[in-house]
């Protein structure tokens, strides 16, 4: 019985995709379907028209195991092993300095405007 | 062999490693051990030494890959769950992921730009920092290599998992708002999905970040392609 259920739920994401995809492609938006298709089953939920108990096993599931779904795109990289083995190389660096200095001032940031803002509170 | 047989081997055996390698990593919880990290490794390792081909691992592979939209949907129910918490930081967590976009681009661009790479590889650096489906509908709008900007976005992703104990350290980060937004601005999907693991909280402020900086970037690396490189 779970396992129906979590392929109908599985189901009704596909149908959010669809229409994130449909959405996107009709107004030319650069913002994908599958993003799209968050913010609509976000705002499902928000205005209680769909009840998170209806979606519960399959999306839980889907997200415990997040990582899993991205590992077929990331063997992909074994197709650009020959790029990287000369002068590109200092492409992966500037990615990965690049990578932490976003990480870090982005962060910083936030927690530093997070900081103020409960000071004040106290004031 | 069929594409059929060749399918279920390679979904059995990524979902056999992942199972494995989750167990090592509930275990040792180290980021080194993360998973993805893991078991794309030892898939490639093996495929190399075999000398099978990417595409043929891909037969079975796209069978794993199709869920990768569906998960990124579920993603709001994280987003659901803490909203309330969450809108009483917008203007933090905005700032911040503002800050994280600009700094994407133009740190990309300005470092390539001084190693002396041409415009075709800066132009597939530009979005290493979203996620892979806006990362590619973004190349495809500057005409770019497509497969190497999705590779960059892999590179981001990974590489900021491992840096991100380091990272957090060096940039004193120890809230988790600060936390959470510097993984998703930085690492987008593949940095959720890892810090998901660790706390829901960071995991959902994360899950903003990823989609707002892929929104802000989308709208902002034209203009900045266009001062900058």
């Amino acid at each position: 019985m779970d396992f129906i259920r979590i392929i109908l739920h599985i189901a009704f994401l596909y149908l959010l995709l669809f229409l994130g995809n449909a959405v996107q492609d009709i107004f030319q938006l650069s913002i994908p379907g599958s993003v799209l298709g968050m913010l609509f089953l976000f705002f499902l939920l928000k205005s209680g028209i769909v009840k998170l108990d209806w979606i519960k096993e399959g999306t839980s599931l889907l997200l415990k195991h997040l990582t899993l779904f991205f590992i077929p795109v990331t063997v992909g990289f074994m197709e650009y092993l020959d790029l990287f083995s000369g002068r590109g190389i200092l492409l992966l660096v500037v990615t990965i300095l690049s990578t932490a200095l976003v990480m870090g001032l982005s962060g910083f940031v936030s927690e530093r405007l997070v900081k103020r803002k409960e000071v004040q509170q106290y004031e | 062999m069929n594409d059929f047989i060749i399918g279920i081997m390679a979904v059995s055996a990524t979902l056999g490693l992942y199972g494995a390698a989750l167990m090592l990593y509930r275990k040792k919880k180290s980021p080194l051990l993360q998973p993805i990290l893991v078991v794309s490794a030892t898939i490639i390792i093996v495929l190399l030494l075999f000398r099978i081909p990417y595409e043929t691992y891909m037969i079975g592979g796209q069978w794993i890959e199709v869920l990768m939209g569906p998960a990124v949907i579920a993603l709001a129910i994280p987003l659901y769950n803490h909203y309330e918490r969450l809108k009483q930081l917008a203007v933090p967590i905005l700032a911040g992921i503002l800050v994280g976009a600009i700094t994407g681009v133009v740190s990309g661009i300005l470092f390539a730009k001084a190693f002396g790479f041409e415009r075709e590889l800066i132009l597939a650096l530009v979005p290493k920092s979203v996620t892979t489906p806006v990362a590619v509908s973004i190349a495809e709008t500057f005409e770019g290599p497509i497969p190497l900007a999705a590779v960059f976005v892999i590179v981001a992703g990974i590489s900021g998992v491992l840096m991100s104990p380091f990272i957090y350290k060096l940039f004193r980060l120890k809230h988790p708002l600060g936390r959470g937004i510097g993984m998703g601005s930085a690492s987008h999907a593949i940095g959720t999905a890892a810090m998901m693991e660790q706390s829901e909280l960071e995991g959902s402020i994360s899950t903003i970040a990823m989609v707002l900086s892929a929104v802000i970037v989308s709208f902002i690396a034209p203009i900045l392609v266009m001062l900058f490189l």
